[in-house]
């Protein structure tokens, strides 16, 4: 049911770098997962093994970690992780959300990862930059099947050279009792 | 499927400069400009304009609606811009999806005709207009998104559809 789409993307002035990157520098809420990417010495807005500690302390089922770095350019870590309810997946991304607070203690501003899908609790998208953690509930995730769209991606591209043998014209079987007329004789 | 093109894609290619535009297969282009318009441009242009109440729109997800009319853009008095919700009422729709014709459906304009500003000064335009079928809560009803999708969802809080999508501008 896919459709084929051939679509291009033109840049005018980003041709060098990628242009997420290019605009976290003017978005507030981005800026320090930029300063990661570029100066390692300073850290994200959480790290991976943070992320994947609270998600355990918090007893989220099933943690998949996608390093997508090649795949998207927007961000570099997918974790998807699934909870029991909607209050248990709310619980995932509140853990979250609390241990950022934690570590930004003291500072005078607090830069928060963005939160979305809080209000029904199917999906809730913690968004802090170079990782973003979809925390779904298990009939959400049955249903939308992300880990497919990340790691069968690097497959996707490979399957075209199949294309021919697909479309190779086979005989038509001959289900009548008549056999069936040789070309060849006249 | 066949998206429309520009009406003087010329013109478009002129303004692009040295990366050079042949519109090649059916699909629909994001283009980025910068904004120096030339007298010929502004001529030839189309004026390309908000997403209204009577506005027809492509589904580009697969939850079986193929055409919604927006009966309303919700935040704006003008009209919806790309990253805006509309609500639609589904006009075509597949024989076996999740939504059925006559629907009323809210959306999320992923692609737009008329043109929006990003922070470095550039433009996004798309060919065709379309959105991506969203429950009330904000959920896609489909499960894959076909087609770019610009990034101007992230700053909009549709980090869900960007995650479905396949290609991103």
């Amino acid at each position: 049911m896919i459709s084929v789409v051939r679509s291009r993307f033109v840049t005018a002035a980003l041709a060098s770098s990628s242009p997420w990157k290019y605009l976290a520098g003017f978005l507030p809420n981005f800026s320090t997962s930029a300063e990661a990417a570029e100066a390692p010495s300073k850290k994200a807005l959480l790290d991976l093994s943070e992320v994947e500690k609270i998600l355990s302390d918090v007893k989220a089922g099933d943690v998949r970690v996608i390093p997508v770095r090649d795949q998207c350019d927007y961000t570099d870590y997918m974790v998807v992780a699934s909870g029991r309810s909607s209050w248990h997946v709310r619980n995932i991304a509140d853990a979250l959300i609390h241990k950022v607070k934690q570590k930004q203690r003291g500072s005078d501003r607090l830069i928060l990862p963005s939160v979305e899908g809080s209000e029904a609790g199917k999906w809730i998208v913690v968004d802090s930059g170079t990782i973003i953690v979809h925390a779904l509930d298990e009939k959400a995730r049955a249903y939308y099947n992300l880990e497919s769209l990340w790691t069968k991606e690097a497959s996707e591209k490979v399957p075209c050279l199949d294309l021919e043998n697909a479309l190779v014209k086979s005989r038509r079987r001959n289900n009548s009792k008549k056999p069936m007329k040789s070309v060849l004789t006249a | 499927m066949a998206a429309r093109f520009l009406s003087k894609s010329s013109s478009g290619s002129s303004l692009l400069g040295a990366l050079g535009t042949s519109l090649l297969g059916v699909g629909s282009v994001a283009r980025q400009t910068t904004s120096n318009l030339t007298y010929s441009d502004i001529f030839f242009q189309q004026q390309r304009t908000f997403i209204q109440m009577g506005t027809k729109l492509k589904v580009v997800d697969n939850s079986g609606a193929k055409r919604v009319m927006c009966i309303q853009a919700l935040k704006s008095k003008k009209g919806a811009k790309l990253g805006d919700i509309i609500i639609g009422s589904v006009k075509e729709a597949q024989p076996r999806g999740k939504v059925k014709k006559g629907d009323v459906v809210y959306g999320v304009v992923v692609r737009a005709a008329m043109q929006r500003g990003r922070c470095d000064g550039s433009h996004v335009r798309f060919d065709d207009n379309a959105v991506v079928l969203v429950n009330k809560q904000g959920e896609p009803i489909g499960t894959r998104v076909f087609g770019p999708v610009p990034h101007e969802l992230r700053k909009k809080k549709h980090v869900k559809i960007l995650a479905l999508a396949e290609h991103i501008a």
